[in-house]
This record gives structure tokens, sequence and C-alpha cells, in this order.
């Protein structure tokens, strides 16, 4: 076995049992942060199949931005655990019955004929001069650049979204509007009322 | 190519080692004969009475997201940097390449402009 083989097999080893701690984990951030490593470790692994460009988005993305989300999350819930767990049991003939069926499905659908080692042959060692982010760019920027455009338009959905979403006026806050203030009008605070004047 | 990468297959061995050998010493080394005594709140400690675990800001969310948004659009721009000089060089797609770009920048700086005008970018 030469060394790239064992690392291969040291980070696939690594990579299985902690995505088996990230559904057997007990508390919801010990699972966030062991996604962390099975990222990371899936980093390695498209390293090994030099699939450079990709191994540091998936650490830069994923690691760097989608997992700060993901905590945040766990966090923000304020998870009962105890509750959490409760009609585990019950749930899980029916949960379990239909995972068992998505598994299946997408076996059937991606099993040989896309996964196979016939559709997935060695790309072979490239020399040391080779750049995968440049061969990618090249793809990316000249025939695909109708794709690389509607990638723009869909995390410009995202972030409209998002904003609008979760954006919404806290009522505690006490920040001053400017704007507001000066464009208020007498009628808006001072109500004159006409009445007789009175007399002693 | 992955020789290129060996370099940093050691670095991350030695930082790994570096950061666990300590630990592992200490665990080690280190006398280990806790009792209910020493392990107990002391002092100013008290039990604790509720969890740890509370609610977080929402907003602390939206700049997550929106850091993953601009985080894929910076994604995008290293292959287009790597690959400029190569795509402006060619004779058919001159300009083209540069123009791709200000499109996409453009399409999410209209998201940038969103956020900034809804006021996603302020605390307050």
């Amino acid at each position: 076995m030469d060394f790239k083989s064992a690392v291969f097999y040291f980070l696939a080893t690594v990579l299985v049992l902690a995505s088996l701690r990230v559904i057997t984990a007990r508390n919801p951030v010990h699972a966030a942060l062991f996604l962390v490593l099975a990222f990371f470790s899936a980093g390695g692994i498209w390293m090994l199949l030099q699939a450079e460009f990709l191994a540091i988005v998936l650490v830069m993305v994923y690691v760097g931005a989608v997992m700060v989300l993901f905590l945040f999350v766990v966090m923000m819930l304020d998870i009962n655990l105890e509750r959490l767990r409760q009609g585990f049991w019950s749930y899980l003939p029916l949960g379990a019955t239909i995972g068992l069926l998505m598994t299946l499905e997408m076996a059937l659908v991606l099993a040989g004929r896309y996964y196979g080692l016939e559709a997935m042959p060695d790309p072979g060692a490239s020399g040391a001069g080779v750049n995968n982010t440049k061969e990618l760019g090249r793809l990316l920027f000249t025939d695909y650049v109708y794709p690389f455009e509607l990638a723009s338009v869909i995390l410009l959905v995202a972030i409209v979204a998002a904003v609008a979403l979760t954006k919404r006026p806290r009522k505690e806050s006490k920040a001053q509007n400017a704007a507001a203030q000066i464009a208020v009008r007498r009628n808006d605070r001072l109500r004159i009322v006409s009445m007789p004047s009175e007399k002693e | 190519m992955l020789e290129n990468y060996f370099p940093v297959l050691v670095f991350i061995i030695v930082g790994i080692v570096f950061g666990c050998m300590p630990m592992v010493l200490g665990w080690l080394l280190a006398p280990h004969r806790p009792n209910a005594e020493k392990g107990s709140a002391y002092e100013c400690g008290f039990e604790a009475f509720e969890e740890a675990r509370l609610k977080f800001d929402v907003r602390y969310y939206l700049i997550a997201i929106i850091f993953i948004l601009f985080d894929l659009e910076i994604a995008f721009l290293f292959p287009w940097a790597a690959i400029f000089k190569e795509i402006v060089g060619t004779p058919g797609v001159k300009l083209f390449g540069f123009v791709e770009m200000l499109v996409f920048l453009g399409i999410l700086l209209i998201g940038y402009v969103y956020a900034w005008a809804k006021g996603a970018l302020d605390w307050e």
C-alpha cells in the first residue's frame, strides 16, 4: 500500500466515524462539530482526487461559514434535550422506513451507472504545473457563462429571502430614526382645539 | 500536482501533534485523584440552576447568512482571477471575460444594496 492509499484510508475512516457521530451524538453542538470534522476529511479526500479548488472551497465555505450558521441555529433553538428524545422510539419505525426507501431509490438510480468504477476513471496523475483552479475557471467563464450568471441570480434571491424573512424591526429598540424626526409635521405632535375662552 | 500539497499535509500533522501533545502529556503525567469535595463548586461558585443554553438573537443568523452568500461570491472570484490574463488575452473574448464578472457582481450588488437599505447591516 503506497502512501497515497494510506492517507486515503485514514481520511475515509475519519470521515465515516465522524459522520456516524454526527447522527449518534446526543448533544447537537457536538454533532455540529463532528460535521466540521467530516467536512475536513471530505476536503482531504477531494484533494487526493486532485480537485484542489473544490477542496479549499469546501473548507472555506462549509467549515468557515455554513457550520457557523449551523451552530447559531443549534444554539438559537434553545433545544430542550430531554423533550427532544421523547417519542424517539415511536417515530423510529416510520422514519426508518422512509429513510430506507429514499436510500434504496437513490442507490437504484445512481449506482453502477454513475458511481461505478467505469464511470469514474482515475483522472491520472497530473503534473506539478497543472492548475486545477485555472482549468475550472477556463470552463466556467467560457462555456458555462450562462449558468455562472444564473448562480448570481440564485445568490441574489437568497440574500433577499434571508433579509425579508429574518429582518423585523425590534420593538424594544431605542435607536433614533433621524429622518422620521426631521420629517415630523406639526399636526403629528400638536392638536389645537378651538374652545370658548373661560371666564372667572 | 499532489506532491505540491505534501507540505500542507506535514503542516496539518505537525499542528495536530503540537496541539494534542501537551494535553496528552498532561493527562498522562498529572496526578488525577478526584473526590466529591474537590469536584464540587467552592468559594464564589454555586450549583447551576438553569441550562447554559440560551436563545440567540435572530440577528446573528442574518449576519451569518449574509456572510455565507458573499463568501460564495468570493469563491467565484478566485478562478476568475486565476484565469483573467488568459481570458483577456484571447482575441474573440477580450472584454467578455471582464464584462461577465461585472454582470455577476452587478446582480449581487442589487442584493447588497437591498440588504443595506433594509437595515440588515445595522445592529440597532
